[in-house]
């Protein structure tokens, strides 16, 4: 039975879904704080040039230095955004000279910058801002008291250009995943190609089409292709074996009816009560024979529907032996001969099997013996255990096989060179199929007095699997 | 006897018809399931003929009809299926045989013999088989209406190949009833057996040996 478990495009789609987004928030945190590294690079540079512009403003009266700050420089600072903007020339001491900023810079900053100029992030009053630090020299000036120039600014201006940079990386980001999935869909049909190229092929086989496959396919699917010309070629060659079964059969049958309308043609014909007796026992025994001949036909047919079926049970087998030699110990046919069993095991010796089938095997070899041996013969069946095998055996004083055709009895349509007993040589073919049905294997050999034994080995249920 | 047959092969029913009839039976011939469900209703018949595919339903329908009606008529079940199968669920329903065709008139006819003997017996607790009788009440064997003065044993062997007269009696059976469960000499039931075939020497009848399996209580005549 053939279940739908998912489609492959939705299996793929929801791998590509999964890695595209673990890709994609760690691309996406990328690009917020390179975003946020661009921003600080863009307003930080403006502070500096903004420090610098009142750098070059400062200058020295009587030793003290004098600031006017220039308006460039807080020009430079002023953004689009309603950014409020501090700045503070100290002196040495840390007095401020000239400024807008009302906050103390803490002395740890102060040192910090006389070595270098410095950056630092500050909260006062509820407002992040950023200030900026450096110390102006004062070289080839009598005094050499420093000054320290501290410019800064609220942050409103590098978040909106963090997030305006951040945004740019979205688009780019989501524009990229449209395009890389539609390019996967259109990747999955050209790869799914050979598939729908194959699938198509086997839709249009007609029914009874067994060639081998004749396709396209990529290495992917080359097992596939494989195993299903492999089918192919065992359901061709089942039903030739089919055909040249059926075309045997019909000509079997036809032999036998084909015999049945002349003698009977011909006794109507015929005005003599002496010929029409002796056109009529012909006509009885020929029709036994082609009943006989159907009956195994579709024991032959029976086994091989049944095959997919198996319908194996455990049974015994020592039982199953004496109710078919009483069965058939007590036919018509039978009445002539001398059949009889041997001492059987005791105890019930366990096989599995079907019972129909096994009987149908062993009626077969009983029928066999019947017809191939003459009047009078003696048949015996019987049962024997070995350590893990049951054994059954059938065996006849008649005039038994030479060992090469002994070799060849098992195939349909074969008489064991024998063309004037009345069997339609399916019996052997039928006991072949049964056998093997079982797993068992069968032994045919020459008997003691002469005639043939035909011995049967079964598997014997251990222990274990009886209980 | 009458015999009601249900069969719609016209060929097959005027076959059976003509064999069953010189055995001294009347035979109804019926080829329909409904006309064959009226005249089970409304007479009596010692022994049906049925015929599985039948055109109008299947037999199997009538038989199990006729035993929830609680008539135990007995059933012979004609059939070209010969499944197991089949053949377990007409015994199942209540068949008493089963015959799969195609089959001989002479086998048909010794199965219908067979089940008209055992009818009779159920009715008037005897065993009869031809010339020979067995009344299991009084325990008095009789050939040919003269009373066989039996000892024990050959009583006991005498009854039980009647019981399965026409058939084999299974040797271990037959040991059993003669010398209970205990253990017994190969040959001891031999003996038993060829002092009653001496007994019924001339009579018709023979006692034959199925090597292995048992002892069939037979017409001497085939």
């Amino acid at each position: 039975m053939i279940q739908v478990e998912g489609s492959l495009k939705a299996r793929l789609a929801v791998w590509l879904v999964v890695t595209v987004s673990a890709l994609g928030v760690l691309l996406l945190v990328e690009a917020y704080f390179s975003s946020q590294r661009a921003a600080e690079r863009a307003y930080d540079s403006q502070l500096e040039a903004a420090a610098l512009t009142i750098a070059e403003a400062v200058q020295w009266e009587a030793g003290q230095p004098v600031v006017e700050i220039p308006s460039a420089a807080l020009q430079i600072l002023a953004t689009r955004h309603q950014e409020r903007v501090f700045y503070a020339v100290l002196d040495a001491e840390g007095d401020t000279i000239s400024g807008n900023l009302d906050m103390a810079i803490p002395p740890r900053w102060r040192h910090q910058v006389a070595t270098q100029p410095a950056w630092f992030n500050e909260t006062y009053r509820g407002t992040p801002w950023r200030l900026y630090g450096r110390e102006l020299d004062s070289a080839g000036w009598e005094t050499q008291d420093p000054v320290q120039i501290w410019v800064g600014h609220t942050m409103s201006g590098r978040d909106a250009l963090t997030e305006a940079l951040f945004e740019q990386a979205v688009t780019r980001f989501v524009i990229m995943v449209l395009v890389a999935g539609i390019l996967m869909l259109l990747a999955m049909r050209v790869a799914l190609a050979p598939m729908r190229r194959l699938r198509h092929q086997l839709r249009q086989r007609d029914a009874d089409d067994m060639r081998p496959l004749e396709a396209r396919v990529p290495e992917e699917m080359r097992e596939m292709a494989e195993t299903l010309d492999s089918l192919f070629t065992r359901q061709r060659e089942s039903r030739d074996a089919l055909l040249r079964f059926t075309a045997d059969a019909s000509h079997q049958l036809k032999t036998p009816l084909a015999g049945l309308q002349t003698t009977s043609e011909l006794a109507l014909k015929s005005e003599n009560p002496e010929a029409w007796r002796q056109a009529l026992a012909d006509v009885h025994g020929s029709a036994g024979r082609t009943s006989r001949l159907a009956g195994q036909l579709l024991s032959l047919a029976r086994l091989r529907h049944a095959e997919e079926q198996g319908t194996a049970t455990r049974l015994d087998a020592v039982s199953l032996l004496r109710e078919t030699a009483f069965d058939w110990a007590q036919r018509d046919a039978a009445q002539g001969h001398d059949i009889g069993l041997a001492a059987l095991p005791e105890a019930p010796q366990y096989i599995c099997g079907e019972a129909w089938a096994l009987q149908e095997l062993l009626g077969n070899l009983i029928d066999n013996a019947l017809r191939y041996t003459p009047p009078g013969s003696v048949i015996t069946l019987g049962a024997v255990c070995h350590a893990q095998t049951l054994e059954w055996y059938v065996e006849d004083d008649g005039p038994g096989v030479s060992a090469e055709v002994m070799a060849r009895l098992h195939r349909p349509f074969e008489r064991g060179g024998r063309q004037d007993t009345e069997g339609s040589g399916l019996g052997l073919a039928i006991v072949d199929s049964i056998v093997r049905r079982h797993e068992a294997r069968m032994q045919v050999e020459s008997a003691e007095k002469g005639g043939l034994r035909i011995r049967l080995l079964f598997p014997c249920l251990t222990r274990h699997e009886e209980g | 006897m009458r015999l009601l047959v249900i069969e719609d092969d016209s060929l097959i029913a005027r076959s059976l018809e003509q064999a069953l009839t010189p055995l001294g039976n009347t035979v109804d011939v019926f080829t329909h399931h409904a006309q064959a469900r009226e005249a089970l209703q409304s007479g009596h018949f010692d022994l049906v003929l049925l015929d599985l595919g039948l055109p109008d339903g299947n037999g199997l329908t009538l038989l199990a009809e006729l035993r929830q009606r609680g008539d135990t008529t007995p059933v012979l079940i004609l059939t070209a299926r010969d499944g197991i199968d089949a053949r377990v669920e007409g015994l199942d329903l209540g068949a008493d045989d089963y015959l799969a065709k195609p089959f001989s008139l002479a086998e048909l006819e010794a199965r219908v013999r067979a089940l008209l003997r055992r009818s009779q017996q159920r009715a008037d607790n005897r065993l009869t088989f031809g010339p020979l009788a067995f009344d299991a009440t009084s325990g008095v064997a009789t050939l040919n209406e003269t009373v066989l003065d039996l000892p024990r044993r050959e009583l006991r062997l005498l009854e039980s190949l009647l019981l399965h007269a026409g058939s084999i009696t299974p040797r271990e059976t037959l040991e059993n009833r003669l010398f209970g469960f205990g253990d017994v000499g190969s040959n001891a039931l031999e003996v038993y057996i060829s002092r009653l075939r001496k007994r019924l020497d001339g009579s018709g009848l023979r006692i034959r040996t199925f090597r292995g399996m048992g002892y069939r209580l037979e017409d001497a005549a085939p």
